[in-house]
């Protein structure tokens, strides 16, 4: 079953919510701004999401202030996040390092950890993430929100809901790490974070009008993408072996792009469901090879590329799909004057401008140990996405398999999904 | 124009000489005195030569009887004078506690808490920001865990979790300072003002320390900001009837169950200054303890107003319109402050003040009374008696009144609001982290005196002298170790939030 996606979530099977803020342990000097980049404005509709559950083994003990004085020493490192944005006399957004924090969401719910993964759509995670867009009070609007949910037997449900404009989904996945190295103790030698250049290398200075990122009506303060169909997710897990490889001529068990078979396969199963026009543009989002230094690592610094094909898709070969992948072209400095013109007072969208595909599978999100054990099941989407519709891949819990996330209009999600199971992706 | 400064500037040096000899000749007026009659003696002794003073010698006939007689009487009188002198109390070690990091309520959550608790009250949002601005509190004022809920969850399980986080590790650190083992205190006083549950705190301590059954336990609860030194004086006169003991003061104040809830305005201000703290503190009047001990208690005077009805309700508990229960501060509260002080001054003048400035006092009510009533009052240097003040730092506002009324040099009132600053107004306790920061420092010399003053609901103003009994190195541990070279800091008269 597909959950749709609505704002203020965490609640349904989660109950006994209570909110409070954690923040960073030292003051920050007064006057401390932080200043966003053209990518990031151009990302601030979309919020990124993950959620990690953790058997009872491993967090049974775990008690919140524990959790809480962990989080500390994470925002120590980025006190920046725990600010609030404002405007500039232009209009510009910026964020005023006034330490104010992040919200913390503690919830119970009545199930086991157990019986919460045996359901098969994995998008009930999304009830573990509390969201909430910033505005229509930039002010008080936190940018990152974490959700603690406990569950009958012990089990704990981690979920972060982080708004894009602070940094990508690898950003998020550090602080992830971070944190759960304070909760279990290690002691943690971050690099001091530097204020240099928070900008990518990129090998494409040419790209002047990007495709991948869509001008949207203005939003004012309240950042939420503007679209007019609802969009539903759906999630779940595919077998490289048995659902990915018979789609691809095997040249060498481990050369084969797992990835862009996945996109290519969704794609052209999206095709046939959206008949008219066909999706023969596609955005590829990807962590950026040469972006290796964890200095800054919370940044927009993940490669948004374009493909664009000339052929019919729904008729054209995988094969095809994942060479004309490989000729994407980068767009993030497109991407990045767009969305610095005007003094930041145009609003886009990215996720979903045009059908996108994230690659996150590079990950190893399982590395996330408490106590020295990994999360039982994580979950990743994003929130905002436009009504093209997103993918993200990403690493399971087993290694030869991967975790898909699907959000599409509600009215294409039933054809798309039998257009899985004609495939075989998804079990009939 | 070079010559119109010099005549004032060397009529200001005139002055100051002029005023120094006065204080000098006042003082040790005595010690003048006795000069002459010791000259004259001695030449009175030098005319006679040494054969006549044997005669007058030999001629002053000793009884046996007279004799003993006379060393009777003379041990007599001074063996009743050494009993009933007061027996010196000593201050031996004190212990702040200091709040962890993960407590910290930076002014922009404060705000944030408030906007979303009253978002249907803008104009009480408003009224907060306004008096955080001008607070004088800083960004590492700490509040307790069940505080920073929206909305606050103030449970009775709550306040206890607190009391016993602040009051357990305060007291752990002065055993440890001190050595003392819980076996052996002899006197415990709790005092905490809005948070009284059954079995006390002072119950709780015992309970938690394994403290001795014949202790004698005193537990204050209501007394408000100057319990603290109520607790001092209870001590002192326990201590002055049990020979050969210690007492063990715990002076703090519960957030948690007194977090106004409601709306209503002048009962929202405790919120924005009322922060967590705890102090703890040995007291003994064992001659053994006179070489470590930093302090001698000298003089401790209270003063109550409470018969005036003004004075009585301007601090008041009460229920709001809708329910909630908060404390009410009347607006007249500095004026009542200046009275109240007035009043103890006027006590603790006489026992203070050295010679010169009483006369001078003296002589100005004489003028004032006699002469001409329109003469302004003569208002004692207070900078004579002390070398130290520790005003409680309830707000901004009583620091700058009692700044204003000794005439107090910004370096005196430092450490009140420096601790106002770092800690926030922790009621009772707040006079202990004051002097902490002066120790820190380095700037406790031994003779130095102190003056410890403390305001209260009721209206109370309460004053403690004390007198350091050897120099005290700079603490290595304690609530200012980490940050206390970050300080003197400039607090802006309007904070920009």
């Amino acid at each position: 079953m597909g959950r749709s996606q609505e704002q203020g979530q965490g609640q349904g099977p989660i109950h006994s919510i209570r909110l409070s803020t954690v923040g960073a342990a030292r003051p920050t000097e007064t006057g401390t701004t932080h200043e966003p980049t053209g990518l990031d404005l151009a990302m601030k509709l979309h919020y990124l999401k993950a959620a990690y559950i953790y058997s009872p083994e491993t967090a049974r003990d775990l008690t919140v202030r524990h959790m809480k004085d962990s989080m500390f020493m994470l925002f120590d490192q980025i006190a920046w996040t725990t600010g609030r944005f404002s405007r500039r006399d232009s209009g510009r957004p910026y964020i005023k390092c006034n330490d104010s924090g992040t919200r913390f969401v503690e919830g119970q719910c009545n199930l086991t950890v157990e019986e919460w993964l045996s359901q098969p759509d994995r998008s009930v995670d999304e009830f573990l993430v509390y969201h909430q867009p910033i505005g229509p009070e930039l002010a008080i609007s936190p940018l990152i929100y974490v959700q603690l949910t406990r569950f009958k037997c012990g089990g704990l449900g981690l979920g972060l809901s982080w708004a894009n404009i602070i940094g990508d989904s690898f950003s998020l996945f550090y602080a992830f790490n971070f944190w759960t190295k304070a909760i279990t103790g290690e002691t943690i030698h971050a690099p001091p974070p530097s204020r240099g250049d928070r900008r990518f290398q990129s090998p494409n200075p040419t790209v002047k009008d990007p495709v991948s990122v869509k001008q949207v009506d203005p939003v004012g303060d309240l950042w939420v993408t503007p679209n007019n169909k609802k969009m539903a997710t759906y999630c779940f897990n595919l077998s490289v072996a048995d659902q990915i490889s018979p789609h691809f001529p095997v040249n060498g068990i481990n050369s084969i792009p797992v990835f862009e078979i996945i996109a290519g396969i969704i794609w052209k199963c999206v095709a046939k469901v959206r008949a008219e026009p066909e999706p023969v543009t596609v955005t590829i989002i990807k962590k950026d090879p040469n972006d290796l230094k964890p200095n800054n690592a919370i940044r927009n610094s993940q490669v948004i590329s374009s493909v664009q094909v000339d052929f019919p898709v729904a008729e054209a070969t995988v094969e095809e799909l994942v060479r004309s992948m490989g000729e994407a072209k980068d767009e993030r400095f497109g991407i990045e004057e767009i969305g610095g013109s005007c003094d930041g007072n145009l609003d886009f969208v990215v996720y979903g401008a045009k059908l996108t595909f994230v690659d996150l599978s590079g990950e190893d999100l399982y590395e996330a140990r408490v106590m020295g054990k990994s999360p039982d099941s994580v979950y990743c989407n994003v929130e905002g996405v436009g009504e093209e519709g997103l993918v993200v891949v990403y690493a399971a819990a087993k290694s030869e398999e991967r975790g898909v996330t699907v959000t599409l209009p509600e009215g294409e999600m039933e054809m798309v999904k039998l257009e899985f199971k004609k495939c075989g992706l998804i079990a009939p | 124009m070079p010559q119109a400064p010099m005549p004032e500037l060397t009529s200001s040096v005139k002055l100051k000489y002029v005023k120094l000899g006065y204080q000098y000749l006042v003082n040790h007026f005595l010690s003048f005195l006795l000069i002459p009659i010791m000259a004259i003696g001695a030449v009175e002794l030098l005319r006679m030569g040494p054969e006549e003073i044997l005669n007058v010698w030999n001629s002053l006939e000793f009884d046996l009887v007279q004799v003993l007689c006379t060393s009777f009487f003379v041990i007599f009188i001074s063996t009743v004078y050494f009993m009933s002198k007061p027996r010196t109390i000593y201050l031996v070690d004190y212990s702040c506690y200091k709040p962890p990091v993960t407590c910290r309520v930076p002014f922009a959550t404060f705000m944030e808490h408030s906007r979303l608790i009253l978002k249907d009250k803008p104009k009480s949002v408003e009224f907060q920001m306004r008096i955080l601005e001008r607070s004088g509190l800083g960004e590492e004022t700490c509040l307790p865990p069940a505080i920073h809920y929206i909305p606050p969850t103030p449970t009775m399980d709550a306040a206890r979790s607190e009391a016993q986080l602040v009051i357990f590790t305060a007291m752990d650190d002065l055993f440890k300072k001190t050595g003392l083992k819980p076996k052996d205190v002899d006197i415990l006083i709790v005092n905490c003002s809005l948070f009284s549950p059954t079995p006390s705190l002072s119950a709780m301590v015992i309970n938690k320390y394994k403290l001795r059954s014949n202790i004698k336990s005193v537990n204050l609860s209501g007394m408000g900001c100057s319990a603290g030194l109520i607790s001092v004086d209870l001590a002192r006169d326990l201590l002055q009837v049990h020979p050969n003991s210690n007492a063990i003061i715990v002076s703090t104040e519960i957030i948690t169950p007194n977090y106004y809830q409601g709306n209503e305005r002048a009962m929202l201000l405790p919120n924005c200054l009322f922060r967590m703290g705890a102090a703890a503190i040995l007291m003994s009047n064992r001659r053994s303890d006179r070489w470590r001990a930093k302090y001698k208690l000298s003089h401790l005077v209270r003063t109550h107003r409470g018969a005036d009805d003004k004075s009585f309700y301007c601090v008041y508990e009460q229920e709001d319109k809708e329910g909630h229960v908060g404390i009410n501060l009347s607006k007249d509260l500095m004026a009542i402050a200046g009275e109240a002080l007035k009043a103890n001054i006027t006590t603790i003048g006489p026992l203070v003040l050295p010679a010169s400035e009483q006369l001078l006092f003296l002589l100005s009510l004489i003028g004032r009374k006699i002469f001409n009533p329109k003469l302004k009052p003569y208002i004692p240097d207070f900078k004579l008696a002390f070398e130290h003040f520790c005003i409680h730092a309830g707000g901004r506002a009583v620091i700058d009144e009692l700044q204003k009324n000794l005439q107090l040099s910004g370096e005196h009132v430092e450490a009140s609001r420096m601790t106002l600053h770092r800690f926030g107004n922790t009621s009772s306790s707040s006079l202990w982290y004051e002097l902490s920061y002066i120790e820190s420092k380095g700037r406790m010399r031994r003779g130095d005196r102190v003056w410890q003053i403390a305001f209260g609901s009721g209206f109370k103003c309460n004053s403690a002298v004390w007198k350091c009994n050897r120099t005290i190195k700079t603490p290595k541990d304690g609530p200012w170790s980490d940050c206390i070279d970050r300080y003197p800091v400039f607090i802006p008269e309007v904070v920009k939030l």
